[in-house]
């Protein structure tokens, strides 16, 4: 169970997050809902540490991160994708991939790992030799998912995952995280924008506005038109 | 009242100045040569610190190099005093020239670099012009040194006909440094000096205020130059004999050391550090024994102790406005703006644009036009493209493909600084003021690019200049009522809340007197109150003919201000018309909600 | 023509050794966008303290390892003193000041502890008059040894960062830290390592350059450190192969002008090839454009 308690989170004179409180069950999808500027990367952020809280705590299965670093975190399997197609743009894809797997001393096979990725996203492997940065947006986001995904992390964070993305390639990303979260009762949290389409993912949802948290409940609960008001008002 | 403070206060009076350089004046007559000389070279001393803190303190620009000036400074005046016969005040001045060409040259490739470039290419021509001056011996003399150079030491040194003793030589120093220094105050509190200072703080800032990063810093390299010059010229008269290791790169560290432990950026600092490392290594001998460990020692650590040197200590503050000096009238908030034309067709007209960054469109086959005396809303999810459109008019980015028209004249590919001296101004979806500026500066800024009056009538507060600077600060005072700010007027704007930071930027780009305005995200992080004032500062630009391009996800912040609103999805426009329109409109809810909202409405 | 394949040579051997310096430098800068402005000094303690641990009997290995140790650990305390905490300072003024004057610091501890003169290096590889006969010209060994160690060192570096796992580590933290700690990179350690390297690399080239010109002093690294920045640049920021390139055109070109007019006008050249590459193609040759964000 991921629990965030009472987070705060400023930058300097900006408050991003305003002590926001909320748990994450396993096997469930997470998503937190806003519009540009709400809060939701920096609550991200804090979870996987890039980001110290001002104040509050972020506890995985009854241990305080607090203390631990980033690089430890994803060593504990906590993953996060970053907005905005983060990734080795130098690399190949499979040096991306070798970089994803070996530095987080996952257990098990890189080359099985691979393979999965592989047949998960056909598209990659024929890609395999070419550089990150000459990938198409989506193929760049399957790159990230299967980067954030590939020691088959507990935790993970998915940050604006749809982006600029054609409707049919985030059907197939959606897909794939749904069958990511259920398979081994794992944790995912996504961000989006766009509310009814995580809502049809997700399990819960957190709606934020100006960094707090301003609506909660199940995916049913939340969806529906009353929804819009927090984006279009 | 700090004590410390209080020592500020008194030393950067004028009636102190006055009177203390007044007593070294008479004094000069009765102490004996050899410390008067040693107060010549204090002046030296003080006129390159001074020379080092425009380029370093307020430009930013790290030189490491500046005894290179000083050896080319010293040799020219020398040779022309000696070998030509030139007049003394005359020679200083080309010495000068020479001297400013010299840094203009080196800055160079200062538009396109990063400035730890041009710090280590600083390290490399100060120790390639000591190295020039140890073997072109036919003309320095080499290592054995350069003599009989006219010189107050000697009894040699004549302006026509008058032989000007020590004293008097001081006191010639003692007057050339006091213009210098009223004049530099003056630069400093200039559209000039706020340009130095944005350049090192904000270079993405100042390009949208119509000041180029590259003719700014070579600016600032050829004056920092020519002031390093003026004190090579004294310095190599006063000393009668030039050596080449006068001009190691310890010499420029010494420069440098005096400067950052004065305080870059301030003027009085820069007197009091050159003051500390003339006369402590006279007074400590340790400081000759171990002068590398004890300059290496405060190099690693200024920065980290005294991170202000000694004028932060003493509470002194470098104002960049002639706020201080000058009353102004504040004229009515409407005669801020020109009133524009509205009548002449589109204002701003792109077509078919397209941004490609690796792997994503940005900007698809975007087109949109603007007619003076509108404002049209763009909205859009995050990522549509909306700010990547805005930074394409204002020439930060270099689009695919398209054409950008502002009055009928193609700027896609323009630099920033010039789209930007067109009369297009924009605001940032992060507010990008100078942190340490106050609003009234910061505002203030926002007019660099319709000052009229050059670098020296700024200098000597020429009568142009101060009618300029006066009217202007005016304009500052009734943008700053309108938006409510004149409470905050000389507090820095870093200090200041979010809200009052966007409102201050807003000014800015009214102070430009723009003819496009360009608003990213303006009402982000605004209280009611503060979105009120910012909606008529808008109303006040559109009501003058001003065309506006306001991007923002508050739809009842957009609903009253604009004539057509303009809705993107992935780099595509989707939606164009009205407000109304655009909320029932059913590609623009799937943007923003995703494709299943209607089937649960 | 013998005398112009000397100079050819010799260039082609200071030019190796200041490719090395050059990496070293791309080293730290790919990891932190930092460089070590008094990188020079490092240099010349390691050389230093081998010639004078040599000179007071010690084993000739040993004193070479002592050396480089010292190297790497200086470059290791300039990271935590001088540049580290000098990140928050606005633009790159903190880090350039205070590396500088840490290479000015070294500057003085070593002539305080070994006097400002010239001290004789020892023949470390081969004798000084041991020479071969290449094209019909007499070629020392020492710089055949130093430019083909020198050579070695770059490929092998070169090889590592291109084609082993830490090599696509210091390359992650290279172009994205954060995503590379989300990836379970320790960031902070690789850094560290990159400094140690770094002051490695520049023990190394310490030590070969002495051995070429024969003699160290404490103020011979700044003249190292300029030219192979200029390198460097030539060979495009960051880029090792580019480096090389660079350092061994650099090398031959300033011992020609050296050999045939005079060393001022030989760093002359060097200098203005600076200014015109920084003017007009700052990316270098083989360097890759920086993209600006907004």
């Amino acid at each position: 169970m991921l629990e965030l308690s009472n987070l705060s989170v400023s930058y300097g004179a900006i408050e991003a997050v305003n002590s926001v409180s909320f748990t994450a069950q396993p096997g469930s999808i997470t998503a937190l809902i806003g519009a540009n500027g709400a809060g939701k990367s920096s609550l991200l952020k804090t979870i996987s540490g890039l980001v110290i809280p001002k104040q509050g705590r972020v506890i995985l299965d009854g241990q305080d991160l607090a203390l631990i670093k980033p690089h430890e975190r994803a060593r504990l399997g906590i993953a996060h994708a970053l907005e905005g197609r983060r990734i080795f743009h130098q690399h190949t894809v499979e040096e991306n991939l070798i970089t994803a797997w070996h530095f987080r001393h996952p257990k098990g096979d890189f080359k099985r790992a691979q393979e999965q990725v592989y047949s998960n996203f056909p598209i990659l492997a024929e890609r395999r030799r070419a550089k990150a940065g000459t990938l198409s947006g989506g193929q760049q986001q399957m790159l990230i998912l299967s980067m954030a995904t590939l020691h088959e992390p507990q935790v993970v964070l998915l940050d604006e995952p749809s982006l600029g993305l054609a409707p049919i390639i985030i059907s197939q990303i959606y897909d794939f995280i749904r069958g990511y979260a259920q398979e081994g009762g794992r944790i995912v949290l996504i961000s989006e924008q766009m509310a009814s389409l995580a809502l049809k993912v997700a399990d819960h949802g957190h709606v934020l506005r100006h960094g707090a948290l301003v609506q909660s409940g199940t995916a049913e609960q939340l969806s529906g038109a009353g929804l819009a008001s927090a984006y279009l008002s | 009242m700090n004590p410390l403070h209080l020592i500020g206060r008194v030393i950067s009076n004028p009636w102190f100045v006055g009177v203390l350089c007044t007593v070294a004046a008479v004094a000069a007559g009765f102490v004996n040569q050899g410390t008067v000389q040693m107060w010549c070279f204090l002046i030296v001393n003080i006129m390159l610190a001074q020379s080092i803190n425009l380029l370093t303190g307020i430009a930013g620009q790290i030189s490491l190099g500046h005894a290179g000036f000083l050896a080319i400074g010293s040799y020219v005046a020398a040779v022309l005093l000696k070998d030509y016969g030139v007049p003394f005040p005359v020679a200083i001045l080309i010495t000068m020239v020479v001297s400013a060409m010299v840094g203009y040259v080196l800055a160079i490739p200062s538009g396109r670099v990063r400035e730890f470039y041009l710090a280590m290419m600083s390290l490399a021509f100060g120790l390639i012009v000591y190295e020039l001056v140890r073997e072109w011996r036919d003309l320095t003399g080499g290592v054995m040194g350069m003599r009989g150079i006219p010189s107050p030491n000697l009894n040699t040194l004549e302006i026509f006909g008058w032989q000007v003793s020590m004293e008097w030589y001081f006191r010639i120093m003692l007057i050339s440094l006091l213009v210098l220094m009223m004049m530099l105050r003056n630069f400093v509190k200039s559209h000039f000096g706020r340009a130095f200072y944005a350049i090192h703080v904000s270079e993405v800032a100042a390009g949208s205020l119509g000041i180029s990063q590259g003719g700014t810093k070579r600016f600032a390299y050829a004056l920092s130059g020519g002031i390093a010059g003026i004190a090579a010229g004294f310095y190599a008269y006063m000393v009668g004999y030039l050596t080449p290791e006068s001009f190691t790169l310890m010499r420029s560290v010494e420069i440098l050391v005096m400067s950052i432990v004065g305080g870059l950026g301030s003027l009085m600092g820069q007197v009091l550090g050159a003051a500390l490392f003339t006369y402590l290594p006279q007074q400590l001998q340790a400081f000759n024994d171990y002068q590398f460990i004890v300059y290496g020692l405060i190099l690693v650590f200024s920065f980290i102790l005294l991170p202000r040197g000694i004028a932060g200590l003493l509470g002194t503050h470098t104002r960049y406005s002639k706020h201080d000096q000058l009353t102004a009238n504040i004229p009515d908030v409407n005669a801020v703006l020109s009133r524009r034309d509205t009548g002449s067709g589109a204002l701003v007209d792109v077509q078919g644009v397209v941004m490609e960054f690796t792997g994503l469109r940005a900007l698809d086959d975007v087109s949109l036009k603007v007619l003076p005396g509108t404002i049209t809303g763009l909205v859009g999810p995050n990522g549509s493209g909306k700010s990547t459109l805005i930074n394409v008019i204002s020439g930060i980015y270099k689009p695919t493909a398209g054409t950008v028209r502002f009055k009928g004249q193609a700027i896609n590919g323009w630099p920033a600084h010039k789209v930007a001296c067109l009369g297009i101004t924009r605001t940032f979806q992060d507010p990008r003021n100078v942190p340490s500026f106050t609003v009234r500066e910061n505002i203030l800024m926002g007019a660099h690019r319709l000052y009229k009056h050059g670098a020296f009538a700024a200098s000597i507060n020429s009568p142009a200049a101060s009618r300029e600077e006066g009217q202007f600060l005016g304009r500052v005072d009734a943008l700053m009522k309108e938006a409510d700010l004149i409470r905050h007027a000389d507090e820095a704007v870093g200090n200041l809340p979010y809200g009052i930071q966007r409102l201050a930027e807003v000014a800015r780009a009214l102070a430009s007197d723009p003819e496009l305005l360009l608003l990213d995200e303006p009402a982000a992080g605004l209280s009611e109150s503060e979105s009120e004032r910012l909606g008529a500062l808008i109303r006040l630009a559109r009501d003058h003919g001003v065309g506006v391009i306001l991007i923002d996800h508050h739809m009842d912040f957009l609903e009253e201000l604009v004539d057509e609103v303009v809705a993107f999805d992935a780099g595509r426009e989707i939606y164009r018309g009205d407000m109304e329109g655009m909320r029932a409109d059913r590609a623009v809810v799937e943007a923003y909600l995703g494709k299943e909202e209607e089937s649960h409405a | 023509m013998d005398f112009f394949l000397q100079m050819i040579f010799s260039g082609l051997s200071v030019g190796a050794v200041y490719a090395l310096i050059a990496l070293g430098l791309n080293l730290t800068f790919w990891t932190t966008r930092v460089l070590n402005f008094g990188q020079g000094s490092v240099l010349m303690i390691a050389a230093m303290l081998t010639a004078v641990m040599i000179g007071s009997g010690l084993n000739m290995l040993l004193a070479i390892l002592i050396s480089l140790a010292v190297a790497g650990a200086v470059l290791i305390i300039s990271e935590i003193v001088a540049i580290r905490p000098l990140l928050k300072v606005s633009g790159s003024m903190g880090w350039v000041v205070s590396t500088l004057g840490l290479g000015i610091f070294l500057q003085g501890v070593a002539s305080l502890a070994f006097g400002t003169q010239a001290v004789a290096f020892p023949d470390v590889l081969f004798s000084s008059s041991a020479s071969v006969q290449l094209f019909g010209a007499w070629v020392s060994m020492q710089y055949i040894a130093v430019f083909m160690i020198s050579v070695l060192i770059v490929g092998l570096m070169e090889l590592f960062l291109r084609y082993s796992t830490w090599g696509y580590g210091v390359r992650a933290v290279a172009h994205d830290p954060d995503l590379a700690s989300l990836m379970g990179i320790p960031v902070r350690k690789v850094v560290l390592y990159s400094f140690m390297f770094s002051g490695l690399l520049a023990g190394v080239a310490g030590i070969l350059v002495s051995q070429i010109s024969g003699t160290v002093d404490p103020g011979f690294g700044l003249h190292l450190l300029i030219l192979a920045f200029i390198a460097a640049v030539v060979g495009g920021m960051g880029s090792a192969t580019g480096a090389l390139i660079a350092g061994l055109a650099l090398g031959v070109l300033e011992k020609l002008i050296a050999g045939y007019y005079s060393p001022a006008a030989a760093h002359m050249v060097a200098f203005v090839l600076l200014v015109a590459v920084l003017a007009i193609r700052p990316q270098g040759l083989l360097g890759k454009k920086e993209m600006v964000k907004v």
